[in-house]
């Protein structure tokens, strides 16, 4: 019976077959050509997945052949010049910078006064009736359309109930209904699954708002006191704004950003 | 291996198709998705169907991982459910910690992936467009490819298990076993190596053996299994590493015999007192264990030769009651020894053991042995010939049976001891040795030939008796017709077509003919079956006589022929059952005024009197 290591045992005792080292250098000098065959006859999708292995592993190559090379060579040293060195023609024009800085504070300034935020998504494809609602047909002979089921992503509160479907005019389904979103911090770069609070604002339209439709570009309201954010005077956030980023219908969650 | 307490079975075959790597895995499974589910869909398809495509493409990735790592998780022995022996061993080999965490990764996999499928297929169901559903699909795919991707490390690191699993030793750990340990390089492996088949290695360092091995051999027509352990040496539990730890388990939990091998020649680079010391602090393991202390390569060192302090630690054993044998695995001197002991003190144990248990009554209640009681005090031995012994006698002891021979009178004197062969060239010796044998040849062929000539040898035709000869007589005959009937055949000029033979209706007349020319009697009519033909005709020709112009073509249906509908028809009652049945099936056609049971044409598709008046138009369900 073959017990524990029977192959390493018999390589010691009776050693390696009379020609097992010349075919395995055969071997190992025939694999080349048997990927390139392989390569060139493959078809298909296989083929393009395969393809794609292969010239990341070719510039991988590439790149350390090139490295290799470079360690022989002498070069001049790219980092011995610090940044923002400035040859000596263009040194006394020093001055514009700081009055620059001047324009972009007072232009910020003026932003904030006429209420506009500044977020990551600031133009969004603006989201069409049809697109988002659904026209519902009701009646006896199905005549009736005043009802409006929403196609995207949503968010509702809490405590929603639902009004009495006779009267209920739009419609929310329970499978688009989502608590959750990934926000990512964009300085830590760290992305975490956070409870919706609420919607913020639609930018296609406030009925969007009040429905709490969610699409790319909203602005909603999460629940961070997860992240252990403390403001200057001690006391602890815990709803902070971000906005969506991805289309939520389309990938079945909420990717968004942390406005910070 | 079994790893239930059952019988031995052979290695772990499992998994063998489940080493991949999670690139692999991944790869495998998306490429068996595309391969397996329908790949052309639409733009233009109604949207259910889009739907069900796309979810179709979710549900079975889904079901493929799932059956993988269901697969994975089942083969994998759970150490709550194997024989503790091998819990033990796993424990020490792949920590217990590490592997059920693993195994519990795995799971987890199992259930997120499930729930990734459960909750994009509800999804799906409000997909509107290709592009939403396609989309959706994709970030299932996509999300269950992360979560095995993730698992990376636990799927490597039970590949490794299962690679290492797979090559272990099958013990079983409750048939007859002994187990051999003591101190590295004191000659285990060598015991081992003489007493069964098992090639375990032997080398001058120690710790040669680093695991198990596990021989078997049979002994009093019953299979032992020996289990060579590596070498222990002398410190406590805590501090032992991996290997030495699986030769605890071992002497732990294998009821078997215990071979404590001391090596009394100190070779193995360790005093006599040290292994005297690790007796003592392993011999609580040898608690209910039959138990034997070898004394190995004594060859080189007898313990007569060893110093008064140490023959006196031998001679404690003896006096304890345990069994001190004196081997050389160079020489086998003693090792048939400490096999027979070993095994017999085992077996005592073991019967003693299920003697105490509560199964034995069983057996017992069932067992019984009758011994015949004896009928008065008269002695009865057994009677033995004198013939019989004296020639017993003759045959154990070495007589040369030809004493004689020195008087024989050879041409050759030296041949007269050679041994008499039995065949030589191709004869038979033996027939040579009558003295006149050639005159008795000559006799037997003369007798030969007087028989020869008498005919004996012949074939003899008057043995048959009048039976077989008539049958050989009606056989030349048929021969000789059937060749007439050929030749006959081959003259016949038939131009055209041949009907088969078949066809022609043989009539009496010939009939009667070629039977009566074979001899065949055709007198006898009441039994025969001609066709009922010879009245109809008398009667139609009858007829015929009167109008003479009118002669029948020919008749192709026989006139006793039965017409169809009473064809296969018996009697009356079953006649008139059958029009019923006919009536029947032709009612509902005929009411209807249809030309067949074929004919489905609607005359009135818009009746006036279910489309006019108060009720005509408007969502009336009811006409």
């Amino acid at each position: 019976m073959p017990q524990n290591d029977y192959i390493e045992l018999h390589r010691k005792r009776h050693g390696y077959r009379l020609d097992y080292h010349e075919r395995k250098r055969k071997k190992e000098s025939r694999e080349a050509h048997e990927r390139s065959h392989k390569a060139r006859k493959m078809i298909g999708l296989k083929a393009k997945l395969y393809h794609k292995q292969r010239h990341a592993e070719k510039i991988q190559m590439k790149k350390t052949i090139k490295m290799h090379e470079q360690r022989n060579t002498k070069k001049k040293d790219d980092e011995k010049t610090p940044e923002g060195a400035v040859p000596a023609y263009l040194l006394d024009r020093e001055g514009q910078s700081r009055a620059k800085v001047l324009s972009n504070m007072i232009k910020q300034k003026r932003k904030e006064k006429a209420g506009k935020w500044e977020v990551p998504l600031p133009k969004v494809r603006a989201q069409g009736e049809t697109e988002v609602l659904k026209v519902i047909r009701t009646g006896k002979r199905q005549k009736k359309a005043w009802k409006r089921m929403v196609t995207k992503v949503c968010f509702v509160g809490d405590g929603f109930t639902r009004k009495p479907p006779k009267y209920e005019r739009f419609i929310r389904p329970m499978g688009l209904r989502f608590k959750k979103a990934h926000v990512t911090h964009p300085e830590l770069k760290a992305t975490f699954c956070l409870p919706i609070l609420g919607v913020k604002k639609n930018p296609s339209s406030p009925l969007y708002t009040s429905l709490g439709v969610i699409t790319k570009g909203t602005v909603i309201e999460v629940n961070v006191s997860e992240l252990g954010l403390v403001t200057q005077g001690g006391k602890v956030i815990w709803g902070k704004y971000a906005q969506v980023t991805n289309n939520p219908e389309n990938d079945g969650c909420i990717n968004a950003v942390l406005l910070v | 291996m079994d790893l239930q307490s059952g019988t031995v079975v052979a290695s772990f075959y499992f998994l063998s198709s489940y080493s991949v790597t999670p690139c692999d895995f991944i790869d495998l499974t998306l490429s068996k998705t595309q391969r397996k589910t329908p790949t052309v869909i639409h733009k233009h398809y109604q949207i259910h169907r889009i739907r069900h495509f796309y979810m179709r493409k979710v549900k079975y990735t889904q079901q493929n991982y799932h059956d993988r790592l269901t697969q994975i998780l089942a083969d994998f022995p759970k150490l709550d459910d194997i024989h503790p022996f091998y819990a033990d061993l796993m424990n020490v080999l792949y920590d217990k910690d590490h592997y059920k965490l693993a195994l519990g990764q795995i799971n987890i996999a199992k259930n997120l992936i499930d729930n990734v499928a459960k909750d994009y297929v509800r999804l799906m169901k409000y997909g509107d467009s290709l592009y939403r559903c396609k989309q959706l699909k994709r970030a299932a795919l996509g999300r269950m490819c992360t979560i095995i991707k993730r698992q990376k490390q636990s799927l490597e690191y039970l590949e490794q298990v299962r690679q290492h699993l797979s090559r272990l030793p099958s013990i079983d750990p409750n048939t007859r076993t002994l187990i051999l340990c003591g101190y590295p390089n004191v000659g285990k492996s060598s015991f081992i190596n003489k007493v069964t088949r098992a090639d375990v290695e032997v080398q001058p360092y120690a710790f040669t053996t680093k695991s198990l091995f596990v021989g078997h051999m049979d002994y009093k027509y019953l299979r032992w299994q020996v289990v060579d352990t590596p070498g222990i040496l002398d410190h406590p539990l805590e501090e032992r590493n991996t290997i030495e730890m699986q030769a605890i388990t071992a002497l732990a939990h294998l009821r078997a015999a215990v071979l404590y091998i001391m090596d009394v020649s100190e070779q193995c680079g360790h005093s006599l007192e040290e292994q005297m010391e690790l007796f003592k602090n392993i011999r609580p393991l040898f608690a209910n264990k039959p138990l034997i202390i070898v004394a190995n390569k004594c060859d080189v060192k007898r313990v007569e030769e060893l110093s008064e302090e140490n023959q006196k630690l031998f001679k404690d054993f003896e006096e304890e009651g345990i069994s001190v044998i004196e081997t050389s695995t160079l020489t086998e001197e003693g090792v048939m020894q400490v096999k027979t002991e070993a095994c017999d003190k085992l077996l005592s144990y073991r019967v003693e053991t299920k003697m105490k248990g509560k199964k034995v009554n069983d057996v017992l209640n069932r067992l019984h042995l009758a011994v015949p009681s004896k009928r008065d005090n008269k002695e009865r031995p057994p009677f033995i010939p004198e013939g019989a012994l004296l020639r017993r006698k003759a045959m154990e002891v070495d007589i040369p049976k030809r004493k004689l021979v020195k008087y024989w009178d050879l041409m050759n004197k030296n041949e007269k001891y050679d041994k008499i062969p039995e065949i030589w060239e191709g004869h038979n010796i033996s027939d040579y040795i009558d003295p006149d044998i050639m005159k008795k040849l000559e006799e037997l062929e003369k007798e030969e030939d007087l028989r020869e000539k008498a005919g004996e040898y012949e074939s003899d035709t008057e043995s048959e008796d009048e039976e077989m000869q008539e049958i050989r007589e009606l056989a030349r005959k048929i021969r000789q017709k059937k060749k007439l009937k050929i030749l006959e055949s081959k003259e016949k000029d038939v131009h055209g077509p041949r009907m088969p033979r078949t066809v022609k209706k043989v009539e009496k007349k010939t009939l009667e003919k070629e039977m009566s020319s074979l001899g065949i009697d055709m007198e006898d009519k009441s039994n025969s079956h001609y066709a009922d033909q010879a009245r109809r005709s008398r009667s139609v020709t009858r007829k015929r006589k009167r109008e003479a112009s009118e002669a029948p073509a020919s008749r192709t249906r026989s006139s006793s022929r039965p017409p169809r509908d009473v064809s296969g028809v018996r009697d009356a009652k079953m006649l008139k059952k059958v029009k019923q049945m006919m009536k029947n099936s032709q009612r509902d056609m005929n009411r209807m005024g249809k030309k067949g049971e074929a004919d489905r044409h609607v005359f009135d598709l818009k009746p006036k009197h279910l489309l006019a008046g108060k009720r005509k138009s408007g969502t009336t369900d009811r006409r």
